[in-house]
């Protein structure tokens, strides 16, 4: 068990966004967070990745309390979240952005080291780190955008930015609030091969989508949520035949997928 | 002694009202409008020094003097946000940076035109009310009670009005209050006049009790703005009474410690409240 | 880049054709109020704190290296290391109380300035060491230590341009190597998307407190100097008003360029000797001008003229 969430409710003054939904994460497998808009997918992401503070529960990484941590420690441990509306740096060029995501990385492989950049020392790992950030660049068909500012790219590539960004930190457990939203077909394709191939090297991953038939491409198990409560959990199929999963779906207007 | 820590009660909650309406004014200008009016201390020490001119070069009476002073505060505020503030919403470093602009500007011409010597006025109302041992003088009793009476009617204003509903649903929900956006042109113009007419007032106030310095605006809007921090950012009534505590803990500390560092105590509460309540005394999480 | 090195070559050059003391002392204070600008940019246009203890540190290492160098007979060059590491310490405990508690744009500008105000107030009242408001008459010449020449005395305006011509090289030296390391990425993350920031895995805390205290013990070098260019310390050094100039200097000139404040310390460092005004006149000035230029021209000049220049190459 790679991640395990016990409980964990969110109460924003009087609205439960999220209420005691416990699941666990295993090592290496891609897991889906479904649920109609509004249920509390991106609520309950953003108390794994320590943006919020849950009004009650816990998350365990590796059998470590982490809810009370901050964002950057738990960046640091190697959970690492995108965000539904892209965040960048709008006023810095694409690849300043995904530079600035090298930190993690830099600080690992350097440590106290890198004081010596000051004084004109280690040029070799930054050009390192340099030869990555255009790989992954690449990588999120951002490498013809390289030089452009942040700020003027589309919705779709800004968010393939977000993507990149975190890729950046070397995620042990990537977790992606809606990645498929907002881009085209071939976008699309293109973001699936992108996460199978970080899935290859190592990383895991939970996808959150309203949209069903991303994840039932790629994901072996997913869980439902519904007006923040957890309905279901199972193999894509089987949650989507799920009732209480069709109800939530069609009891807003919203066919399944 | 009770005489003497009383007295300094009383001081420090008249001068820590007028830190809360310059805190108050800061909070509501910024909450309603997204403008940081920093410089709202010059506007009450234009309200002074208007008061002081009209009552002792004019003559008028002092009540009579006290209305146009806030008036020509008012006036003040309203040509600086239309020639200056309004182009700085939403940014709050511009506002301040506007704003320590602005101070410079008045502060300076202050200087040029009544000159760093304090003014003082002629005694409004002498004489003190003997309680006991204790004797508070009549003037203070007044101010005070005049500023109770703003206070209480802005609380009322600010409960009942629609203008006072969208304050309170700023400082209770920032982001949400923004997306709605709550600011229009006119709310804008009446949050303006209405907090540098409110500073005004406490610079009248402020007039018939102590003497008058240039610099005073500079002072208040720095103890407006701890006053701000300790009572919670955001909360409109944690402003008026981090005011008061910060105001009554100057007075009193500057009994049994030295007076030259009465500035510091505030600071060294602020600092210590932080530590324990990190969103201020009335602040929410 | 090119034209960079042109300009301080340029600067270097400049007393070998120049003998003008007027314009040599002109330059001088540009250089050493571009050193408080040059830093406070640091903190502010890079790193996005409106800071406003820059007096703090200014005035106290003032009085510092001179009652080190004359009550502890220290060497000029070497009380100023005890009073940069003083305004280290400063710095930490001001910008740990403001960080922790995430004041940002003008509550941390405030908290600030309050702290750098109760600082003025010892220094105002803390007579058996300071004099007071009456000051300290500085006397004695800083002494450097040079290669190959041993510790020299500093005198005349040529020996000063250049000493206080290299500290501010240095600064700005310093200031670079931060800025184009690691650090100035956490800087300018933190000034564009603190929250970001933090997702990726940046101690905002603690790079924040970086910016803070590098900021302000290279500031602490311009107090030294400053103390014994002008000969006399008192408790106006630090007041609000010295705030109020070095960050009209850094919008001005243009802030988040390291260039640009020391063109502002130049443009309102001159000013006041190209046009007679007194004190007054010119806080209504300076005033004016911080208002201008936020409102019509908010990039500063070299900004504005990096702006230009781009535009004309694309
Ligand atoms: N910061 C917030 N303050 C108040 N309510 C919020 C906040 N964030 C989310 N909510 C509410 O919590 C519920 C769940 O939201 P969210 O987690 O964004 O859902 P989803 O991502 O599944 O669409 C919604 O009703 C939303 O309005
Ligand atoms: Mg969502």
């Amino acid at each position: 068990m790679l991640l395990e969430v016990r409980g964990l409710t969110k109460r924003f003054m009087g609205l439960t966004a999220v209420s005691d939904v416990s699941f666990t994460v295993e090592p290496g497998e891609i897991m889906g967070i479904i649920g109609p808009n509004g249920s509390g997918k991106t609520t309950l992401l953003s108390m794994m990745a320590g943006l919020l503070a849950p009004t009650a529960g816990a998350v365990r990484w590796q059998g470590e309390e982490i809810q009370h941590l901050r964002p950057d420690v738990i960046a640091a441990r190697g959970i690492v979240k995108t965000f539904q509306n892209p965040q960048v740096f709008a006023e810095l060029t694409v690849f300043d952005n995904a530079m600035v995501a090298t930190h993690l990385a830099l600080k690992r492989s350097r440590g106290a080291r890198r004081l010596g950049e000051l004084v004109g020392l280690g040029r070799a790992a930054e050009r390192t780190l340099a030869g990555q950030v255009a790989e992954a660049l690449a990588l999120c068909n951002l490498g013809g955008a390289t030089r452009q500012l942040a700020g003027n790219l589309s919705y779709g590539e800004e968010k393939m930015l977000g993507l990149a960004m975190a890729l950046m930190c070397r995620p042990r457990l990537l977790l992606l609030d809606e990645p498929a939203s907002g881009l085209g077909r071939e976008e699309i394709d293109n973001l699936v091969a992108v996460l199978t191939k970080v899935h290859a090297a190592g990383a895991t991953l939970c996808i959150v989508d309203h949209k069903v038939g991303f994840l039932r491409g790629i994901a072996r198990r997913v869980i439902a949520l519904d007006h923040g409560e957890k309905i279901a959990e199972g193999p894509p199929e089987a949650v989507l035949e799920n009732p209480a999963v069709i109800e939530a779906y069609l009891g807003r207007a919203h066919a399944p997928a | 002694m009770t005489q003497l820590v009383l007295g300094q009660v009383l001081n420090g909650a008249i001068i820590g009202a007028m830190y809360g309406i310059i805190a108050l004014g800061i909070t509501l200008t910024f909450g309603i409008t997204g403008i940081v009016n920093f410089a709202l201390g010059e506007f009450m020490m234009i309200g002074a020094y208007a008061t002081y001119a009209l009552a002792e070069r004019f003559g008028w009476p002092y009540p009579v003097a006290v209305v146009p002073a806030c008036l020509i505060a008012a006036a003040a505020g309203y040509l600086a946000n239309k020639a200056f503030f309004r182009f700085t919403r939403n940014n709050l470093v511009n506002g301040l940076l506007v704003s320590i602009g602005l101070i410079s500007i008045l502060e300076s011409a202050a200087l040029l035109f009544w000159t760093a010597t304090p003014l003082e006025m002629h005694f409004v109302l002498p004489g003190a009310l003997r309680l006991g041992e204790v004797g508070l003088p009549k003037m203070k009793l007044v101010v005070f009670a005049v500023i109770l009476a703003v206070i209480v009617l802005t609380y009322l204003g600010l409960a009942r009005t629609w203008l006072g509903r969208a304050a309170f649903a700023y400082a209770q929900n920032p982001e949400a209050a923004m997306l709605m956006g709550v600011h229009t042109p006119r709310l804008e113009t009446a949050v303006m006049l209405y907090s540098t007419g409110l500073a005004g007032l406490g610079g009248a106030l402020y007039a018939s009790l102590y003497s008058l310095e240039p610099a005073m605006g500079g002072v208040y809007v720095l103890k407006g703005m701890e006053a701000a921090i300790l009572g919670g950012i955001g909360s409109l009534m944690g402003s008026l009474w981090g005011g008061v505590i910060l105001g009554v803990i100057e007075g009193v500390g500057s009994i049994f410690l030295p007076t030259a560092f009465r500035d510091a105590y505030g600071l060294a509460i602020l600092v210590a409240i932080l530590l324990f309540r990190p969103a201020g005394l009335f602040g929410t999480e | 880049m090119i034209l960079r090195l042109v300009l301080w070559s340029a600067l270097y050059a400049l007393p070998i054709f120049v003998r003008s003391d007027f314009l040599l002392t002109i330059l001088i204070f540009t250089f050493i109020y571009g050193m408080l600008g040059v830093t406070l940019d640091l903190i502010f246009g890079f790193t996005g704190q409106l800071s406003m203890f820059h007096p703090a540190v200014f005035g106290v290492s003032a009085y510092m290296t001179y009652l080190l160098a004359s009550k502890a007979g220290l060497p000029f060059w070497l009380a100023t290391i005890p009073s940069a590491l003083t305004a280290v310490v400063l710095a930490m405990i001001v910008g740990s109380i403001c960080f922790k508690f995430r004041l940002k744009t003008f509550y941390f500008a405030v908290v600030t300035l309050a702290f750098a105000e109760v600082i003025r107030l010892v220094v105002l009242n803390w007579n058996s060491v300071t004099n007071g408001t009456l000051g300290l008459v500085v006397t004695g010449r800083p002494t450097v230590w040079l290669p190959g020449m041993g510790v020299v005395a500093i005198k005349g305006p040529v020996a000063w341009y250049y000493l206080t011509l290299v500290s501010l090289t240095l600064t700005v030296i310093v200031c670079a190597r931060c800025l184009s390391s690691w650090m100035g990425r956490c800087f300018g993350a933190i000034r564009l998307n603190e929250d970001l920031a933090r997702t990726l895995g940046i101690d905002v805390f603690r790079y924040k407190l970086a910016s803070f205290a590098v900021g302000n013990a290279l500031a602490s070098f311009a107090g030294g100097l400053y103390g014994y260019y002008t000969a006399y310390i008192d408790p106006g050094y630090l007041s609000i008003n010295q705030s109020m100039d070095v960050l009209a200097m850094v919008l001005l000139g243009g802030q988040g360029t390291l260039i640009g404040p020391i063109v502002g310390s130049l443009v309102l460092t001159s000013l006041p000797h190209v046009i007679d005004l007194r004190a007054e006149a010119r806080a209504i000035l300076y005033g004016a001008i911080l208002i201008f230029t936020i409102l019509v021209m908010p990039r500063g000049i070299v900004g504005t003229f990096n702006a230009w220049r781009a535009r004309r190459a694309a």
